[in-house]
């Protein structure tokens, strides 16, 4: 006759048991009681075994609250065996290293140019980087991005979702962005207010995305004429936390397609959000836009949590819980900002041997660029430095209008953002000798216009005379 | 056996060396011990560790990724199911639970967790209810039970402060879940149910089914301040009259979530973003310098429905086919009909500088309030063109500005459609100033127009009627 085939019955390592006693009212048999001596090494109390009239039921088991805790013993179980890496076995994980599926670049052939609003430029430039994603929250002057991506994401078997706020679809961009995938939301200012939170926590878990704010006017609900008061918000105010992300700012819907493409390549060279902030104009505006000369197929880069066996090993997560930890991941997250300095982009328009020197990106550039030729013609010497980035400021690029330069005129609109910016990047560089900086400014929706910048700069002429 | 699906040892603080290594950071009793193993247990069992994405909340469970050998996302306060749903559109085949307590769900992420369940997406959450708020240190949640007192509570909840939140009867109302249960980890039984809801509802995401939701309620035996063994009394005694357990929904869909994989083909997408037109004749030799020398501004004002925007954006194609930059910036009042709508149009022979056009060289009105609003700003040597069907009297505008009224109204009518008036506008525009030759309207026309050829004589004859009514009132 066989032996009777016994079930496994329980055991427990006192090291790893908390000594809640939630076995004890599970075994039916009045085999676990609460011990009486404390663990010297965790200072709680284990429970005790009594195996006797043990039947190996596993209720025990079921009832532990700790995966390490009671255990069924092992068929060949050393019961000496006190050693965790010996009974549990000493891997961590058995998932492999992850590894990068790299990008394809697709040529694409000379075409006739499209006739564009710059928010569906965006959403084309983002659809050419490889973009098949996209969250977001309707929000004028914003909306036309979404809503062409909504119109053509699902012919490319891409996804188009529209969040029940900003607040859910920055996160669910953290999460698709966190998978590897690119992806990207249009918004404006109020929007965008909202999705600071999760803009901190992709900066702090290194998620890349991209975020079109098509300025408007504010503070509160302001309203959605063009602003530029989101500049602040953008260069020194991405949520909690020391954060920072490249931002671009696009002057013509030829650039809104450009600088979206480009965006989604810093994301994913700096592992980090890229903000593009455009303005109501902008977005509104219609005009002729080529297209460039290859388009991207995105792979899978390896620190993305993909959901498969190569990548099973990845965390997102901007959580550390001890302080040093913190101060490494942010002196680590700090040198990948100071990294990001060499992407400084700026257009120098007429800077050479300008006298003047107007500082104005987005649509107010244009403005500027049409007094530069309007001041040329009345014999002032007028150039037009346009920064593409905003953060990082293009400091070098403007240090070399500074030697000609007897005035410097920000034309803007918001309070003095762009200024501010401008002056931090001076004071940063430990630039001191500089003209005093003059200001055309509006906010509210109206734009500095072309005229008012000449008046502005010619009356200054005839008193520096 | 311990499950696979957990990791050999835990990446804490001491990253993995000594006790910490082995066990949780949870307090002796706590329910989300068990709620881990049963899920570990199912991911096991149904072979889905590598396609597995947990994402970890805000709250005690905010180290759920120390644990879990699969994918890990931690997500900020109460975004878990909006992270989820962005893992699992990125790549539908992955195996996607929020996993988040009460004050995470049904209080800061209420939203989230409402919208996403409603979507229906196929995403398991387990939701662990256990009336405080834990790791904040004994805080009342959304699930407090009325008259008990906690931290914030410290009188025992009122009425003032809420009634407690029952997110399973929140979720089974919702038409989006397909499976919603409560279960509960007080004794034997009610463990045996929980792993098997766990189990399900993984279960029905792998299967392709739905959103499946179950909560969990669970002990807290140290913010309660009782004992493992009297928290699990008072969850059975206390909490199951507010929280009763069951099946709250249970519905048979088929396996439907089925998605293909994006795709880059070069062809698709420049078809999809409207690439590859041929190259529009050209009919202007110079730039229409007589206008303006280099930049012309137009303003097309009216209200809503009058065609201003469809109309400046064929003088913008017009422009460009020509060779010139050109640009539109539309502006509208606050109403989706019949309010307002303005559009500044800009065609210049460089670059476009100030898209506005708050002095236009050319005005289109197609109303009253838009003539008395915009006719004034024209400066002298401009054009004003306006709809002499519905503008009967003139305000003086400023000396030098050609002021020519043509009936588009009433000659869109006698053509059949209202809508063509804007159509007439631009012969009018076209007759009276010569800004671009004929066949250069009616080439942006036909093009624009290329889905609907049908309507493509009716605008070619409102063109003609528009030219031939300004060149009448030209003449003399």
């Amino acid at each position: 006759m066989p032996a009777l085939k016994e079930r496994p019955k329980p055991f427990v390592l006192p090291e790893f048991c908390k000594g809640c006693g939630r076995c004890i009212s599970a075994c039916p048999k009045h085999c676990i009681s609460m011990g009486t001596e404390i663990n010297p090494q965790t200072g709680l109390t284990p429970v005790i075994l009594d195996l006797e009239h043990c039947n190996g039921c596993g209720l025990c088991i079921d009832a532990c609250p700790e995966p390490y805790g009671l255990q069924q013993t092992p068929a060949d179980a050393d019961y000496e065996l006190q050693d965790p890496a010996k009974l549990f076995g000493d891997r961590m994980t058995d998932a492999p290293e992850p590894v990068d599926i790299p990008n394809e670049i697709i040529p694409l052939q000379k075409m006739e140019p499209l006739v564009l609003k710059g928010n569906y430029a965006a959403a084309v430039g983002a659809l050419l980087a490889g973009c098949r994603h996209f969250f977001g929250y309707p929000i004028t002057p914003s909306t036309e991005g979404a809503e062409l991506m909504a119109k053509l994401l699902p012919h490319l078997d891409g996804m188009f979702l529209q969040a029940v706020s900003e607040v859910a679809a920055v996160n669910m961009m953290y999460g698709c962005g966190g998978a590897g995938m690119r992806c990207l939301t249009f918004t404006s200012s109020p929007g965008f207010s909202l999705m600071l939170e999760g803009i901190s926590y992709m900066i702090g878990s290194e998620v890349p995305a991209v975020f079109m704010n098509v300025m408007r006017g504010g503070p509160g609900l302001g309203n959605i004429a063009p602003e530029q008061a989101d500049i602040k918000l953008c260069c020194r105010g991405l949520g909690h936390g020391n954060t920072h992300a490249i931002v671009l700012t696009p002057s013509t819907p030829q650039e809104m397609l450009d600088l979206t493409m480009l965006a989604f390549d810093l994301a994913f060279k700096y592992r980090n959000p890229v903000v593009i902030a455009s303005d109501g104009y902008l977005g509104q505006m219609t005009g002729k836009v080529s297209l460039p000369e290859s388009m991207v197929k995105p792979g899978i880069p390896a620190w993305g949590v993909w959901g498969d066996k190569d990548h099973r090993r990845n965390l997102i997560s901007s959580i550390y819980l001890a302080e040093t930890d913190l101060e490494a991941w942010n002196v680590h997250l700090n040198e990948k900002y100071e990294a990001m300095k060499v992407e400084q982009r700026a257009d120098l328009y007429m800077c050479d041997d300008a006298e003047v020197v107007l500082v104005a990106c987005t649509t107010p550039s244009r403005m500027a660029k049409g007094a530069v030729g309007a001041l040329r013609a009345k014999g002032i010497k007028a150039g037009l430095f346009r920064p593409i980035t905003v953060w990082p400021f293009p400091i070098e690029k403007f240090k070399t209008v500074l030697p000609n330069a007897k005035r410097i005129v920000v034309v803007e609109a918001s309070n003095g953002q762009l200024e501010d910016e401008l002056k931090l990047a001076l004071a940063n560089a430990r630039i001191c000798d500089y003209p005093e900086i003059e200001n055309v400014r509006h906010f509210g929706g109206v734009l500095p216009q072309l005229e008012e910048i000449v008046t502005k700069v010619v009356a200054g002429q005839e008193v520096t005379v | 056996m311990s499950t696979t699906s957990f990791y050999g040892k835990f990446d804490r603080h001491s990253h993995g060396e000594g006790l910490k290594g082995h066990a949780t950071h949870y307090c002796p009793g706590c329910g989300h011990g068990l709620a881990h193993k049963y899920l570990a247990e199912a991911i096991d069992d149904l072979g889905i560790q590598d396609r597995t994405v947990a994402v970890s909340p805000v709250g005690c469970s905010v180290f759920l990724y120390y644990y879990f050998d699969v994918g890990n996302t931690q997500a900020p306060h109460g975004r878990a199911p909006a992270v989820a749903i962005g893992h699992k559109l990125a790549n539908p085949e992955s195996i996607v639970v929020s996993y988040q307590g009460d004050g995470d769900l049904a209080s800061i992420g209420l939203a989230e967790i409402v919208s996403t369940a409603q979507l229906g997406i196929p995403i398991t959450v387990i939701f662990i209810n256990n009336a405080i708020y834990g790791m904040t240190g004994g805080q009342m949640a959304p699930t407090t039970l009325m008259g008990q007192r906690t931290a914030t509570s410290p009188d025992g909840r009122t009425s003032f402060t809420g009634m407690p939140m029952k997110m399973a009867e929140l979720m089974s109302g919702l038409d989006g879940p397909v499976y919603v249960e409560r279960v509960a980890l007080f004794n034997p039984k009610q463990r045996n149910r929980a792993k098997k809801a766990i189990h399900k509802a993984l279960q029905i995401q792998v299967e392709g089914r739905g959103f499946a939701f179950v909560e969990v309620l669970a002990e807290c035996p140290t913010h309660l301040k009782k004992t493992p063994e009297e928290t699990e009394k008072w969850v059975e005694e206390m909490m199951l009259p507010v929280f009763p357990l069951g099946v709250k929904k249970d519905e048979t869909r088929e396996p439907w979530w089925n998605i293909a994989k994006p795709t880059f083909e070069t062809a698709r997408v420049l078809k999809e973003i409207g690439a590859g037109e041929e190259k529009a004749p050209r009919y202007c030799t110079t730039f229409p310098s007589h206008v303006a020398p280099h930049d012309i501004s137009l303003k097309l004002a009216g209200s809503g429905g009058d065609g201003a925007q469809t109309a400046a954006m064929l003088i913008v194609h017009a422009g460009i086919n020509e060779g010139f930059d050109a640009t539109h910036i539309p502006a509208y009042g606050p109403e989706s009909r019949g309010g307002t709508s303005y559009a500044d149009v800009h065609v210049a022979d460089g670059e476009v500088l100030s898209p506005a056009s708050p002095k236009p060289d050319v005005l289109i009105a197609f109303n009253m309030p838009s003539l008395v609003k915009f006719g004034p700003d024209v400066p002298p040597g401009g054009t004003i063109i306006y709809d002499s069907s519905v503008i009967h009297e003139l305000t003086p505008m400023r000396a030098g500005v050609k002021v020519i009224g043509v009936p588009m109204s009433e000659i869109a009518k006698d053509l059949g459609k209202i809508m063509v008036k804007n159509i007439v506008a631009l012969g009018a525009l076209q007759a009276a100033t010569g800004i671009f030759p004929k066949e250069t309207f009616l080439t942006a026309v036909r093009r624009a127009l290329k889905d609907k050829c049908a309507m493509i004589p009716m605008n070619e004859q409102a063109f003609e009627w528009g030219v031939k009514a300004a060149s009448e009132v030209l003449v003399p």
